[in-house]
């Protein structure tokens, strides 16, 4: 495979190997804190935090760390930075915080981070490294965005709270359940998959 | 080094670093964080109990904290219970104020809950549910209307209008208060409110 120019390396993660649109990693804070999108945009910063500083600790450390052992060492790793993460938010964003709940521990199992560490960090240089992360980070957080934008407009008619929709509208309050982060992922996987297939009929 | 101890080694190492790191941030954060928790109780308190200048928690028990509120002159004016107990889906946590002899709530603010968007969560809309909890009648105990009214004048003094679509949440808002009071009313009983300051 030749080697990726540093643009490139960021591209990727924007559409070629975006985690939730092309990967479908990271489903659960994606289903499940898109409701509206104050949330989607927390989760997705302070993802990306964990994901960047992870990222750059294991491509620094890559060598001194056995093979062997590897996962529980990038396990600690990223809990750290996770629950740094989590007690910054109590601490200066208690609204944010409590409408989280319990997703942001749970940042610790999400395959997305743990995923590039595997298959980026502890195989490439640091700066390289960086650069994946900021990639995938932006395509995450893009991803959260367009999901909890549709979810909110449709299920309350506001956007980041302030009122969008007229009055005439009626709230589909599906939409805020679980069952609308379903239908709308599932409707935008289709959408994403449709765009590929005719991108490569072009090219062919 | 073989690599058995270089597999200790490097764990070892690792989470001693992390764990240094995370007690400076749990060092660094947490008065910060006990003060969020103040300041959103201080809040309910002003909320439940108009006119308090001064609180103070006179009973602190797992899911129930009475605060004595105080007005200008240190008077008594109310009690401010703090309740948790289990909604329709998970845990909410409410305040709401009395009169000093516990026969009138004056109103409810709800601090925490995970019920259902739209549905459960109204209980947190004053429109939808909390104005109808406004100077209601304890004495007799509280009762659920349904199917629900639309203005408070509908409602008798001691009953709580419901949701449409949402009776276990309200019936749970009902029931945790109801509780609680019962336990006040048994400490108030006891004597268990006048001492601690």
């Amino acid at each position: 495979m030749p080697a990726k120019s540093i643009g490139q390396e960021y591209m990727k993660g924007l559409w070629a190997e975006n985690p939730v649109f092309r990967q479908l990693l990271g489903m659960c804070p994606t289903l499940a804190v898109t409701n509206a999108v104050i949330n989607g945009i927390a989760m997705g910063l302070a993802t990306s935090f964990v994901l960047i500083l992870s990222s750059l600790v294991v491509a620094s450390i890559k060598k001194l760390i056995p093979n062997q052992v590897r996962i529980a060492s990038y396990i600690v790793i990223i809990a750290t930075f996770v629950t740094i993460a989590d007690r910054f938010m109590a601490a200066f964003f208690p609204p944010i915080s409590k409408a989280l709940g319990p997703y942001v521990p749970l940042i610790v199992v999400n395959c997305i981070i743990l995923g590039r560490q595997e298959a980026f960090a502890s195989k490439n240089s640091v700066g390289r490294s960086l650069v994946d992360a900021m990639g995938m980070s932006t395509g995450f957080i893009l991803a959260l965005l367009l999901l909890s934008s549709i979810r909110e407009l449709l299920g309350a008619g506001t956007f980041l709270g302030y009122q969008v929709l007229g009055e005439w509208f009626k709230p589909w309050i599906i939409m805020i359940l679980p069952a609308g982060a379903f239908i709308t992922l599932g409707i935008l996987l289709g959408l994403a998959l449709l765009i590929e297939m005719k991108t490569q009929m072009r090219r062919a | 080094m073989n690599l058995y101890t270089r597999m200790i080694v490097v764990l070892t190492v690792v989470g001693l670093i992390s764990g240094g790191c995370l007690s400076v941030v749990g060092l660094l954060t947490r008065e910060r964080i006990e003060l969020n928790r103040q300041k959103e109780i201080e809040e309910a308190i002003g909320k439940v109990v108009p006119g308090t200048k001064s609180y103070s928690a006179a009973v602190e028990e797992k899911d129930l904290t009475v605060y004595k509120a105080k007005g200008e002159q240190d008077n008594l004016i109310g009690y401010a219970i703090y309740a948790r107990g289990t909604g329709f889906q998970d845990v909410i946590t409410l305040m709401f104020g009395t009169d000093p002899n516990l026969d009138k709530i004056n109103s409810l603010t709800i601090l925490e809950q995970k019920e259902t968007p739209g549905l459960g969560a109204k209980i947190t809309d004053g429109q939808a549910f909390l104005q109808f909890w406004e100077n209601r009648e304890i004495n007799q105990g509280l009762t659920l209307r349904k199917p629900a009214v639309d203005t408070k004048e509908e409602l008798a003094p001691s009953e709580v209008n419901t949701i449409t679509g949402a009776t276990i949440s309200s019936q749970k808002v009902l029931d945790i208060i109801n509780l609680s009071l019962e336990q006040v009313r048994s400490l108030k009983n006891r004597g268990k409110l006048e001492g601690e300051e």
